[in-house]
C-alpha cells in the first residue's frame, strides 16, 4: 500500500489584505496595552514561540524535507521552504560567521508591513514583525536546536533592507530538554 | 492643476487640506468649509434612490470666477474636495474622475495603516507624494 508524499495536497487560501490587517492590529493593540517597546518585542517573540512550536509540526508534514546535516542547511530550508510556503516570499541567506553558526535572512519584500509606511513617533525601537523571530526560534526549538533570533536590520527603522539574525546555540541534549518560555 | 485638496471626515472636519502655497491659503479653507453645503444637498437629493444607484463622484459643485470646485464623497461618508483653476479648461471629467479614484484609493491605504486611528489627521508620506503629484502637473 503506498500512500501519496503529501497527506494535505490543498492550501485553503485566505485573503491577504485580511492577513495583513490582522497582524496590523495584533501590533497596534499591544503598542496601547504596553507603553514600553520593549515589552511589545518581548510579547511579540513570545506569542510567535507559541505559533513556531506549532507550526513546525505542519511545515514537516507538508514539506517532507530530510534530515539536515549543517546549519546551512537549515537555513536554507526556513528560507527557500517555510517563507515561501506560510508567507510567499524567499529571503536570500547569508552566512555572517566563519565558524558557520551564524546566518542572517535578507528580506527584500515583506508583506507584513505592506501598508505600514513608518513606526508610529515614539515607538522608533519597536521590531514590527518580531513574531517571525519568535516562530522562528520556536519552530527551532522543537528540533532540538536552540537559536536566538533577531532583527539586525529593519525597513521601518530606516535601513536599507530586513535583516533576520539567527544564532545557533549549543544543540540541545534530547534527554535534558526543558521547554524555554 | 488642483490647487486645493481636501479630504473631510463624516463630521465634517478636515482630516487633510493643502493648497498650492502661492496664494493665501484661507481663501480656500473657506471655499471648501461652503462646498460641504453643496455636498450635503447632493447627498440628500440622491438619498431617495436606491443606494446602488448613487454615485461616489459628485462632479462640479459650483464654479466660481477663478476656481471649479468638485466633490466626490465614499460610502463611509469621508468627503473629498477638489479646487481647480478655472482657466485650465482641458481638465476633462474623466481626468477628475481618474484623480478622485487615486485619492480613494490613497486614502484606503492610509486607513489600512495598524498605527492611523480613523478621525485623526492624515500624515501618511505616500498620501503627501500622491497629493503633490496632482497638484504640479505641468499643464
Amino acid at each position: 500500500m503506498s500512500r501519496p508524499a503529501h497527506r494535505r495536497p490543498e492550501y485553503h487560501k485566505i485573503n491577504k489584505d485580511l492577513f495583513v490587517l490582522t497582524y496590523g492590529a495584533l501590533v497596534a493593540q499591544l503598542c496601547k496595552d504596553y507603553e514600553k517597546d520593549e515589552d511589545v518585542n518581548k510579547y511579540l517573540d513570545k506569542m510567535g514561540y507559541g505559533i513556531g512550536t506549532r507550526l513546525v509540526e505542519d511545515f514537516l508534514a507538508r514539506s517532507c524535507v530530510g534530515r539536515c546535516h549543517s546549519y546551512s542547511e537549515i537555513t536554507d530550508i526556513i528560507a527557500q521552504v517555510a517563507f515561501k510556503m506560510y508567507l510567499g516570499i524567499t529571503p536570500s541567506v547569508i552566512c555572517n560567521n566563519s565558524s558557520r553558526n551564524e546566518f542572517s535572512l535578507i528580506l527584500d519584500k515583506n508583506p507584513l508591513v505592506e501598508f505600514v509606511e513608518e513606526l508610529p513617533a515614539g515607538r522608533s525601537s519597536l521590531c514590527y514583525c518580531n513574531l517571525l523571530c519568535g516562530i522562528i526560534r520556536g519552530a527551532l526549538e522543537m528540533v532540538h536546536l536552540a537559536a536566538d533570533v533577531t532583527f539586525l536590520q529593519d525597513r521601518l527603522k530606516g535601513d536599507s533592507v530586513t535583516e533576520i539574525g539567527i544564532t545557533f546555540l549549543k544543540k540541545l541534549d534530547e534527554k535534558k530538554y526543558r521547554r524555554k518560555k | 492643476m488642483a490647487v486645493c485638496v481636501a479630504v473631510i471626515a463624516k463630521e465634517n472636519y478636515p482630516l487633510y487640506i493643502r493648497s498650492a502655497p502661492t496664494e493665501n491659503e484661507l481663501k480656500f479653507h473657506y471655499m471648501v468649509h461652503t462646498s460641504l453645503d453643496v455636498v450635503d444637498e447632493k447627498i440628500s437629493a440622491m438619498g431617495k434612490a436606491l443606494v446602488d444607484q448613487r454615485e461616489l463622484y459628485l462632479g462640479l459643485l459650483y464654479p466660481t470666477e477663478d476656481y471649479k470646485v468638485y466633490g466626490y464623497v465614499t460610502n463611509s461618508k469621508v468627503k473629498f474636495v477638489m479646487v481647480v483653476d478655472s482657466s485650465n479648461t482641458a481638465l476633462r471629467d474623466n481626468e477628475i474622475r481618474s484623480m478622485f479614484r487615486k485619492l480613494h484609493n490613497s486614502y484606503t491605504d492610509v486607513m489600512c495603516n495598524p498605527f492611523y486611528n480613523p478621525g485623526d489627521r492624515i500624515q501618511s508620506r505616500a498620501f503627501d507624494n500622491m497629493v503633490t503629484s496632482m497638484m504640479i502637473q505641468v499643464c
